[in-house]
């Protein structure tokens, strides 16, 4: 089962990528509240009438950009991939993470949506086990995608499931 | 036996399918304990004033005293109202609890999820003779179901009447008989105070006091001790708390599965049915070491959730608060059948998990390049693989070993950071039930761990395709 290459990524089945629209869902809200930070530090600026502070605006301005380049590394690297009898989520480009969830064991699988999400047409796919720790969750799928993706595994894990 | 006289007074019997209410003593001893917190926060505020004021004035201890039936009125119609709404009914196949004064709630406990029974009498409730049961059912978060409070005896038939039919076993007339109890272990007392002394906080707020007392008598006044009460008193609460959680703690075997008597004031005896422990540690901390100790903990499904967390989470998930070695592997052997019917491996091999260092016993451990990472407790992070269980092996001060029988595994995650990049590792973690136990290797090289990865997948989904533990145990034997 050793897969040659990265074994984090092994390359022995077919990822499936997450829709780029996850990343402009993303970066909306983390470089939108950058933005309103720097748009405060003008207007401070402005009424304290000093010059130098108009550069205090730069530096949420510079996070923001560099928000928005990780941000697209980041959802670039969620892929998911169906193998039979489990599905693999992985995640992270600088602390990566490689997950395992057996069909049989999940009790229950979600779809979310929140109001961005909907907005962009995106959805969460969110799978539950008896454990805590288990955070499988594959966001920024299409809302039918999810639906079916949702639809086909709990197919498989009622085929499968066997108690605790 | 109690439960001879239960079943034969008819209508008595607590399992014959009908709705019946909680014991009529109910609301006095839950109502108590409102009244007993409020006597605790009035001596805790009025205490200090008595000191620099003297006794209260009669007025002000009249308002207080009146304050406090108040109190007591009010907490006492509340419980009476809830006890008046509670029923619960049991049948072939489920528990039902009807709850609730204003919202109502109706819980239902399906008997082939359970995955533990405690029976729990607090202090005041064993003056009366009465117990608390408690379920425990495969759920996420708040899952268990507290009958509180019913006779002592019914409690107990109702026990064995739940194991039973949960285990799928046939048995005469509406209650089953107890199931014969053998007891292999107990801790003796001045072992588990010793325990709570051999402990570094411990050692620490005595080297506190000893300094303090020498202050205080070279000053000559005793500031620096009233400086430290707040500090006493909890230091004392807490060992307190665990001396009387641990108090007399017992193991013993029966047909039911493993039972844990344990308790000085508050008493619980817990049944933890074969194959419902999801996972074991072995803790052995720094002080510990000189005397050989080891404290057992267990992952359980439905324990250390909801309610559990602040109310003796710690206490559930014991398996053994403190042990010789030789004891912890037997009570490991109780817990993880597994382990003596997987002939491949003996206790032996546990034995090199618990204090063993790179490929001792046959574990894989963390390559050189991980002393960057962890320069003190590289060589201790190790994993083997067994047939049917997987043994994690950790720490250098406080040592670990973590169980996981294959057939109990929920998921697996490989992680790996920057530096675990540059070098080559990966971190192998395997997710069990919410509890103490959180199984993970740290620092294998990277192919190796990916490898474990997905044979460990495989032995997941092989073991429980044949593993006869789930539902029902007793069916088909």
């Amino acid at each position: 089962m050793r897969s040659p290459g990265d074994p984090m990524v092994p390359d022995d089945v077919a990822w499936s990528a997450v829709s780029p629209r996850l990343a402009l869902g993303r970066r909306i809200v983390a470089c939108g509240s950058l933005l309103v930070l720097a748009i405060a530090v003008v207007v401070v600026a402005g009424v304290a009438g000093s010059p130098i502070a108009f550069l205090g605006a730069l530096v949420p301005l510079a996070l923001a950009g560099w928000v928005w380049w990780l941000i697209g590394r980041q959802v670039a690297a969620i892929a998911y991939a169906e193998r039979d009898d489990d599905l693999l989520v992985r995640r992270g480009v600088m602390f990566r993470s490689l997950a395992v969830v057996p069909y049989g064991r999940m009790q229950f699988v979600d779809v979310e949506a929140g109001p961005l999400d909907r907005a962009l047409g995106i959805a969460r796919v969110q799978l539950h086990t008896a454990a805590a720790r288990s955070d499988a969750s594959i966001p920024g799928l299409a809302p039918d995608q999810a639906a079916t993706l949702r639809a086909r595994l709990a197919r498989r894990g009622e085929a499968r499931l066997a108690g605790l | 036996m109690t439960t001879e006289a239960a079943s034969t007074i008819p209508g008595r019997t607590p399992t014959d399918g009908e709705w019946r209410p909680l014991h009529p003593l109910t609301p006095f001893v839950r109502g108590w304990k409102v009244v007993a917190a409020a006597l605790v926060v009035v001596g805790q505020q009025r205490g200090g004033d008595l000191a620099q004021r003297g006794l209260p004035s009669r007025t002000e201890a009249l308002i207080t005293l009146a304050a406090i039936a108040a109190l007591a009125l009010l907490a006492g119609g509340y419980a009476l109202l809830a006890w008046r709404r509670a029923r619960y009914r049991v049948d072939a196949d489920v528990l039902q609890l009807r709850t609730g004064v204003l919202f109502r709630q109706e819980r239902q406990a399906p008997l082939d999820r359970l995955q533990a029974v405690d029976v729990v009498r607090p202090l005041l409730a064993r003056f009366f003779g009465l117990a608390e049961l408690s379920l425990e059912v495969a759920g996420s978060g708040d899952s268990s179901i507290r009958l509180s409070l019913l006779r002592e005896a019914d409690a107990q038939a109702l026990r064995s009447t739940l194991l039973a039919r949960a285990a799928g076993l046939a048995y005469e007339g509406d209650v089953a008989p107890e199931a014969p109890e053998h007891e292999v272990l107990t801790v003796p007392v001045a072992r588990t105070v010793e325990s709570l002394l051999r402990n570094g906080s411990m050692l620490v707020g005595l080297l506190l006091l000893i300094g303090t007392v020498v202050a205080a008598v070279v000053l000559g006044s005793p500031a620096p001790l009233v400086g430290l009460l707040p500090i006493g008193f909890t230091v004392v609460s807490v060992v307190w708390t665990r001396f009387t959680g641990g108090f007399g703690f017992r193991v013993a075997t029966s047909p039911d599965g493993v039972r844990l008597h344990h308790g000085l004031l508050t008493t619980r005896s817990q049944t933890v049915p074969p194959g419902r422990v999801q996972a074991v540690r072995m803790r052995q901390p720094l002080l510990w070491r000189g005397r050989d100790w080891w404290r057992v903990e267990v992952n359980v499904a439905g324990y250390g959730g909801g309610r559990n967390r602040d109310e003796g989470a710690v206490e559930e998930n014991l398996l053994l608060t403190v042990g010789t070695r030789a004891e912890a592997l037997m009570v490991v052997g109780l817990a993880l059948p597994e382990l003596a019917a997987a002939a491949d491996i003996g206790i032996d091999v546990v034995a090199a998990g618990l204090t063993g260092r790179g490929s001792q016993g046959g574990f894989t451990s963390s390559p050189r390049g991980a002393r960057w990472l962890d320069p003190i407790g590289w060589r201790r992070h190790g994993v083997l693989v067994t047939r049917a269980v997987l043994l994690a092996r950790r720490g250098v001060l406080v040592r670990e070993l973590d169980l996981v029988p294959h057939a109990r595994t929920q998921s697996l995650a490989l992680l790996q950071g920057p530096l675990q990049r540059r070098l080559g590792l990966a971190s192998f973690a395997v997710h069990s039930t919410r509890g103490p136990v959180r199984p993970s290797v740290q620092h294998l090289p990277a192919d190796v761990a990916a490898a474990l990865l997905h044979q460990q997948a495989e032995r997941a989904m092989s073991a429980r395709a044949d593993s006869t533990h789930d539902g029902r145990w007793m069916m088909g034997r």
